[in-house]
C-alpha cells in the first residue's frame, strides 16, 4: 500500500526533512504491509465480566505539588507562566 | 565471593546478621560500577548519595529499627520510572534534563523498605526497542559478550544485575522489555499481571500493555521485590483491587509434581534457533523427569500476535506522547517560526528515529480511513489470543515457550531492519496482548557463552504458580550463574 508519509507526519506534528521522507515511506509501507496480515474475527466485544478494575469516586483533592515545581522543567516561564509562541493576531 | 555476586536474598540474611553493613554493600556495588561501567553502560545516571542512604540504613539497624529484608540491598531503577529530584531521561533527547517533582508510586515502597537507590538504567528511547540501541544517551553492552545488545528495552537494568552493578533493578515490560534482555543478559526477570504493580510515575509507552517489573539473579530475589512493589494504588485506575501473598515465603518447599506444563507448539516451530529449541526441552525434560506432567498444547493465533502488538502498542504510543509539545516539560527547538512549527520541530529533534516511525504508525492505523482495517481488528484479535490462554489453563498449570529465538545479537547487526527487529518479539508480546505474568529465567548457554531464556507464562495473577514453578527449576538445575566470568 502507498503511504502518504508527508499526510501522516503532518497528523503526527513530526517534520520530516525532504531526504528522510524516503526512508521513512519505505519503513511505513513494509511495516503496514507486515501488519496488514491479521484475520477476520467476528465482532462480539462486550464489556470483560472478569476485569478487576473500578473506577474510583470522583473526588475533587487538593494538588500536591508547588506552581514552582511544575514550572521548574518548561523550556519558558515568564512570571509564573508557560510561554509558547503567539497565537492570536 | 565479592559481595556485588551475592544474590539479595543471601545479601539480606548477611545484613541481618551483621555479616556485612549495608555500607560495605555498597562499596562493594560502587568498587564494582567503577571497574566495569566504562564497558557495560548500564547506567544513564549515578547517584551521588547512595552511600549515605547505605549509612542511613547501617544507623537504623544499630539503633535497633525493625528493618524490611530488602533494607540496604541497592537497587537501579529502568530510566522511565519517575524519581523525586533525580532525572528520568527515558533515554531520550526529549526528557534530557527532565526532573521529575515527583515518585512513581513504586518508589515509594522502595524507599519505605530503605533501599538503597544505586541510580538510573539505560533503555531504548521511551522503551521503543529490543536492544537498547535506540538510546539517545548511550550504547549498553552485554556483560557476556561486549560486542553483543543486553536486550530492550530494560537493557541497562537487565545488564546492570549481570555485571553485579546493582543486585536488583526494576525494569518495565510492554512487549518482553524485563523478559527478553533477561534471556539475553542470563538474568531472573518477571512480568507481573496487568494491573498487579501500579503504572503511576512510569513514563506511558502504551497503558494497556506496560508493567513494571523485577529483574534480580535467582527467582527468590525477584520474589522479594514483586512482593515489595505489588498492590492497589488509587493513582492508577487500571490497578486491580487485589491483596497479595507473600511471595517469596510461599517459595519454601517448591516443586513441580504433578505440574502441568503446557507446550504450545506454535512457539518451537520455524524462528526459533536450534540452540534456543535444545536448552529450552532440556529444561522441559528436566522439569518432567521430577514429576511435571508435559502435553503438547495449540495457540492459533500466535502468528497474528506481532502484528496486533505492533498495532496496539504504536496507536497508544501515538496518543501517549502527543504530550510532549515543548511547552510544559522537555525538549523545545531553539529555532521556529509559530506554535505549530514550534511543535514539529521540537518533536521532531527531540524525537529518534524508531520513536517516530512508531508515532507514525500508531496514527496511521488511527487514522480516518483505516481505523477498522488495523487498530479495530487488532482489538477483536487481542481478544481472540487471550481467550486461547484462558482456555489453554483450563488444561494447565504453567505455559513454558523460549522468551527469545535467538541468544543475544550483535550490536549495529539489526538495529536498521525494524521487521527483523519486531518479528523477534513473537514470543514474548502475546503474553501482554493478554495481560498476563511471565518470568524469563536462564536455561543454558550457546558454545560461546551466550545465555538462553526460558519463559513461564502463568493465568492472570497466577504468579505464585510461575514463580514456584521457576524456583523449583532453579534447585534442580543447580542454581543459576548469571554473573559472566570474563568480565
Amino acid at each position: 500500500m502507498k503511504i502518504d508519509i508527508a499526510h501522516i507526519a503532518k497528523l503526527s506534528r513530526l517534520h520530516l526533512e525532504p531526504e528522510q521522507i524516503a526512508k521513512f515511506e519505505k519503513d511505513m509501507e513494509s511495516i503496514v504491509a507486515m501488519v496488514d496480515h491479521l484475520p477476520d474475527v467476528k465482532d462480539t466485544l462486550t464489556v470483560d465480566p472478569n476485569n478487576a478494575m473500578q473506577l474510583r469516586e470522583d473526588v475533587a483533592k487538593e494538588h500536591k505539588f508547588k506552581r514552582e515545581e511544575m514550572l521548574a522543567n518548561a523550556p519558558e516561564v515568564q512570571a509564573g507562566c508557560l510561554v509558547v509562541p503567539k497565537t492570536v493576531e | 565471593m565479592e559481595l556485588f555476586e551475592q544474590t539479595a536474598s543471601v545479601l539480606s540474611e548477611m545484613l541481618q546478621k551483621k555479616e556485612c553493613s549495608a555500607v560495605e554493600l555498597c562499596q562493594s556495588v560502587q568498587g564494582r560500577i567503577a571497574a566495569v561501567e566504562e564497558k557495560v553502560g548500564a547506567y544513564v545516571t549515578q547517584c551521588e548519595d547512595a552511600l549515605e542512604q547505605a549509612e542511613a540504613v547501617d544507623k537504623a539497624r544499630t539503633a535497633g529499627e525493625i528493618l524490611h529484608p530488602l533494607a540496604g540491598i541497592p537497587i537501579g531503577i529502568k530510566d522511565n520510572i519517575s524519581t523525586k529530584g533525580l532525572r528520568t531521561t527515558c533515554a531520550s533527547k526529549m526528557l534530557e534534563q527532565y526532573v521529575p517533582p515527583f515518585d512513581a508510586t513504586v518508589m515509594q515502597p522502595i524507599r519505605d523498605a530503605k533501599m538503597v537507590i544505586t541510580g538510573k538504567l539505560n533503555m531504548d528511547e521511551f522503551a521503543m526497542g529490543s536492544s537498547t540501541e535506540t538510546s539517545y544517551m548511550k550504547k549498553t553492552h552485554n556483560p557476556h559478550c561486549l560486542e553483543c545488545v543486553p536486550g530492550g528495552s530494560s537493557g541497562g537494568s537487565a545488564a546492570a544485575v549481570a555485571a553485579g552493578e546493582a543486585i536488583l533493578t526494576l525494569g518495565s515490560d510492554t512487549g518482553g522489555s524485563i523478559r527478553q534482555p533477561s534471556s539475553f543478559c542470563g538474568t531472573v526477570g518477571l512480568k507481573p499481571t496487568y494491573g498487579s504493580v501500579s503504572r503511576y510515575g512510569l513514563v506511558a509507552f502504551a497503558s494497556s500493555l506496560d508493567q513494571i517489573g523485577p529483574i534480580g539473579k535467582s527467582v527468590k530475589d525477584v520474589a522479594m521485590l514483586y512482593s515489595l512493589i505489588c498492590g492497589h494504588d488509587n493513582m492508577d485506575a487500571t490497578s486491580a483491587y487485589r491483596t497479595y501473598p507473600d511471595f517469596a515465603a510461599a517459595l519454601q518447599g517448591s516443586n513441580v509434581t504433578g505440574l502441568k506444563i503446557g507446550l504450545p507448539k506454535e512457539y518451537f516451530g520455524a524462528g526459533i534457533e536450534d540452540t534456543v529449541q535444545t536448552a529450552v526441552m532440556n529444561a522441559v525434560h528436566l522439569l518432567e523427569t521430577n514429576g511435571a506432567i508435559v502435553k503438547e498444547i495449540s495457540l492459533s493465533s500466535t502468528e497474528y500476535a506481532v502484528n496486533t502488538y505492533y498495532i496496539i502498542a504504536s496507536a497508544e504510543a501515538s496518543s501517549n506522547l502527543a504530550r510532549f509539545d515543548g511547552v510544559k516539560y522537555g525538549y523545545r527547538a531553539a529555532n521556529y517560526d509559530g506554535l505549530t512549527d514550534m511543535y514539529e520541530r521540537t518533536r521532531s529533534e527531540g524525537f529518534g528515529d524508531e520513536v517516530k516511525r512508531r508515532i507514525m504508525l500508531g496514527t496511521f492505523v488511527l487514522s480516518s480511513g483505516f481505523y477498522d482495517a488495523y487498530y479495530k481488528k487488532a482489538k477483536l484479535v487481542q481478544r481472540q489470543i487471550a481467550q486461547e490462554f484462558a482456555a489453554a489453563f483450563q488444561q494447565c498449570d504453567v505455559i513454558i515457550t523460549p522468551t527469545y529465538p535467538t541468544p543475544a545479537f550483535r550490536l549495529g547487526s539489526q538495529i536498521d531492519d525494524p521487521l527483523k527487529m519486531y518479528s523477534g518479539d513473537v514470543c514474548t508480546v502475546p503474553v501482554n496482548i493478554a495481560g498476563l505474568p511471565a518470568i524469563s529465567v536462564p536455561c543454558g548457554k550457546t558454545e560461546t557463552g551466550l545465555p538462553i531464556g526460558m519463559q513461564m507464562i502463568g493465568a492472570k495473577f497466577a504468579e505464585q504458580t510461575i514463580l514456584r514453578a521457576a524456583d523449583a527449576y532453579e534447585q534442580l538445575c543447580g542454581g543459576f550463574s548469571c554473573m559472566p566470568q570474563t568480565l
